[in-house]
């Protein structure tokens, strides 16, 4: 890992050592905040696998029974017999907040009772379809629901995953580094100033005995 | 706070037509390529799910992308009358393999 460029001096050591420690301070967080995203994410995925293939089927049945009612009543017949029904307000939306990922609830507000349509000129099985379809209703939007938490969950993880290794193996490597280096190059220096300084002391010694020597020769 | 919200569902009419009576907000498309369209008014934010057949999904897959981190509305792809399935998983497959690098584990766990 290269070293960052920077004056080598004890300002920016003292710098450097506390980007350092904030650096492993946020490391260690987002490592944690990483674990606990993981757990969330993984005790919701099996329960979530097995709830799809469920609502799949239970769906693949309703459009079975709509089928059977298609075929008796004709295309027309069906359409205009779905034909009543407004949209309403069906769930109520409320956010939790898991690790600062804003995940939506959806609370099943009471569906409309299906209706409108002749009993006469209908087959019974349109009841029966209706009914199939409305049972799998709240289920389909358990699935949204959790489906959602499941992919805002893994989008959060992603980012999380790529900011502690990001810490991990390049900012805090970059900054030992560099710390290193400075601390090597200071070093450096201080032997340079006290091998300078026992060079001087020995000329200065070095002189003082020539002139002493020189006082007793005269 | 809770609010109410709406509920979508875009297919062919023959796999949506069912919900409509359910107080489902229902977008029969004659063409899977209509939703495209439609996109702007579904996850403008009257809807808090938006139920997307399995025909429809390709067509507005990179859409949906723009929705996909924020909270609502929930896009979730269901499967139409007469498709094969699994899209679905597969869009489940995805956001996990996201999040872990492989889906090895979770579908030895399902196993």
């Amino acid at each position: 890992m290269p070293a960052l460029r920077v004056n080598p001096n004890r300002m920016e050591l003292m710098k450097l050592r506390r980007r350092r420690q904030v650096a492993q301070r946020g490391h260690k967080l987002l490592k944690d905040k990483l674990d606990e995203l993981m757990k969330e994410f993984l005790a919701r995925i099996a329960e979530t696998r097995r709830m799809r293939i469920d609502v799949e089927h239970e769906l693949a049945a309703a459009y079975g029974l709509f089928a059977v009612v298609r075929g008796e009543a004709g295309k027309a017949g069906l359409a205009l017999a779905l034909a009543s029904g407004s949209p309403v307000d069906l769930v109520d939306v409320s956010e939790r907040n898991v690790m600062s990922v804003r995940i939506p609830e959806f609370a099943s507000l009471p569906m409309p009772t299906p209706g409108g349509y002749s009993l006469a000129t209908t087959p019974a099985m349109l009841d029966t379809a209706l009914d199939a379809l409305a049972a799998v209703a709240p289920r389909l939007l358990d699935l949204a629901e959790r489906e959602k938490a499941i992919e805002l969950l893994a989008a959060e993880i992603e980012t999380t995953r790529r900011r502690v290794n990001a810490l991990e193996h390049v900012l805090i490597p970059q900054l030992s580094e560099t710390i290193r280096s400075i601390g090597m190059k200071l070093d450096e220096a201080e032997r340079g100033n006290l091998t300078r300084l026992m060079k001087v002391k020995e000329m200065i010694a070095a002189q003082e005995e020539r002139e002493v020597q020189r006082s007793v020769g005269s | 706070m809770t609010e109410g919200r709406r509920v979508a569902v875009v297919g062919d009419g023959t796999s949506v037509a069912g919900f409509r009576p359910l107080g489902f907000a229902v977008f029969a498309l004659s063409e899977p390529s209509e939703a495209r369209g439609l996109w702007q008014e579904l996850t403008g934010g009257e809807f808090a799910v938006v139920f997307v057949t399995e025909q429809v999904w390709p067509h507005v897959a990179d859409l949906a992308a723009d929705a996909a981190d924020r909270a609502v509305p929930a896009v979730t792809v269901i499967p139409g009358a007469g498709s094969v399935g699994g899209i679905g998983q597969e869009k489940l497959d995805r956001a996990i393999e996201r999040a872990l690098g492989t889906t090895a584990f979770t579908r030895e766990e399902d196993g």
